[in-house]
């Protein structure tokens, strides 16, 4: 796996080429008028939202700051069934940080013996509900449909957790295996 | 969006005084974690929104509605979660696109669909999955949550027609 950095970079250069692409589009489209006009459309939507991502930005770091990972793990590792699963659902909500911060906490809580349907509540959890992508999905896509996406997702987590407990828990160490060393 | 602005000050604000009242390096350490993933991803943040305004521009519209507009069906639903599997980047990136598209005349239960679909299924995390967690339960995970993204779309064009 590449260094965060890196991945940033490889982003990075991926979007600059499509935005060439769309800029050489633009000009064959209506010539150096067309190319501006995107150029001013981009700027004008991304000084809109600024105020919006600044006050993002800091509610992600304040989060990152007051929840402690230790804490999420106390309360994931320990439970089974589907108060196992609910915990996983609320602490896939609460833990802070990207994909390289909670899958190696998931991979740990596998290993150690917590169940299949739990990881995997946790890790649809994570996705959905993360609190720290909704300030963003409220900046950048608006409320309404934020809250419409929050509510007709919420009952994935869980079930998605037993389902997954239901048909493939009884294979968990071969999952486990899987992993590799 | 002077609701969600709001919205999110008042969040943050009060985050901040929960931080202050404990007394130790909390405030300053959230300011600075904050201000640190606003830098670290500036730049990609201004060519996603270059990227946006292009495709606005550029948008074509007809395009949009014909494939995921409000009556493109379960046709539409498919297409709008293929498309979340391979949206790049981060939130700055997908979310200002999936707007955009909304914009341009995507229907509400594409949308959904899509959004779920790269939240939960967006190749790009799975990349961090598969070296931590094995092949097998990336393959549940992933196999089972195919069906998702087309359930909340369709639920939400049954729901909210």
């Amino acid at each position: 796996m590449l260094p965060r950095s890196h991945r940033v970079d490889a982003t990075l250069l991926a979007l600059l080429c499509v935005a060439l692409a769309l800029a050489g589009l633009a000009w064959r489209q209506g010539g150096m008028e067309r190319v501006q006009e995107g150029l001013e459309r981009g700027g004008a939507l991304l000084l809109w939202v600024a105020p919006l991502l600044l006050a993002a930005f800091l509610v992600a770091g304040f989060v990152q700051v007051l929840v402690s990972p230790h804490w999420v793990e106390r309360w994931l590792g320990a439970g089974s069934g589907w108060r196992g699963i609910l915990l996983a659902c609320i602490g896939g909500a609460l833990i802070p940080g990207g994909p390289y911060a909670y899958y190696p906490v998931a991979a740990v809580l596998l290993r150690s013996g917590a169940s299949l349907g739990v990881l995997v509540a946790f890790v649809v959890a994570k996705n959905l509900y993360s609190g720290l992508r909704i300030p963003l999905e409220v900046a950048l896509l608006g409320p309404r449909l934020t809250l419409l996406r929050l509510m007709l997702t919420l009952w994935i987590p869980p079930l998605m957790g037993f389902l997954a407990e239901l048909l493939f828990g009884a294979r968990v160490q071969a999952i486990r295996k899987a992993m590799g060393p | 969006m002077t609701t969600a602005t709001l919205l999110l000050w008042a969040l943050a604000l009060g985050m901040g005084l929960v931080a202050r009242r404990r007394g130790d390096d909390s405030l300053r350490e959230g300011v600075r974690a904050g201000l640190h993933t606003l830098r670290r991803t500036l730049l990609l943040m201004v060519v996603a929104f270059v990227i946006v305004g292009y495709v606005e521009v550029l948008a074509p519209q007809a395009l949009v509605q014909d494939w995921i507009g409000p009556g493109s069906g379960w046709r539409g639903l498919v297409v709008a979660e293929a498309v979340g599997w391979i949206l790049p980047g981060g939130p700055y990136v997908a979310f200002p696109l999936i707007a955009t598209l909304y914009r341009a005349g995507a229907g509400l239960g594409p949308i959904l669909a899509m959004i779920t679909s790269w939240l939960m299924l967006g190749l790009i995390s799975v990349g961090f999955e598969l070296p931590f967690m094995g092949w097998r339960f990336t393959a549940i995970r992933w196999g089972m949550g195919v069906a998702m993204p087309l359930a909340v779309g369709g639920l939400a064009q049954w729901l909210l027609g």
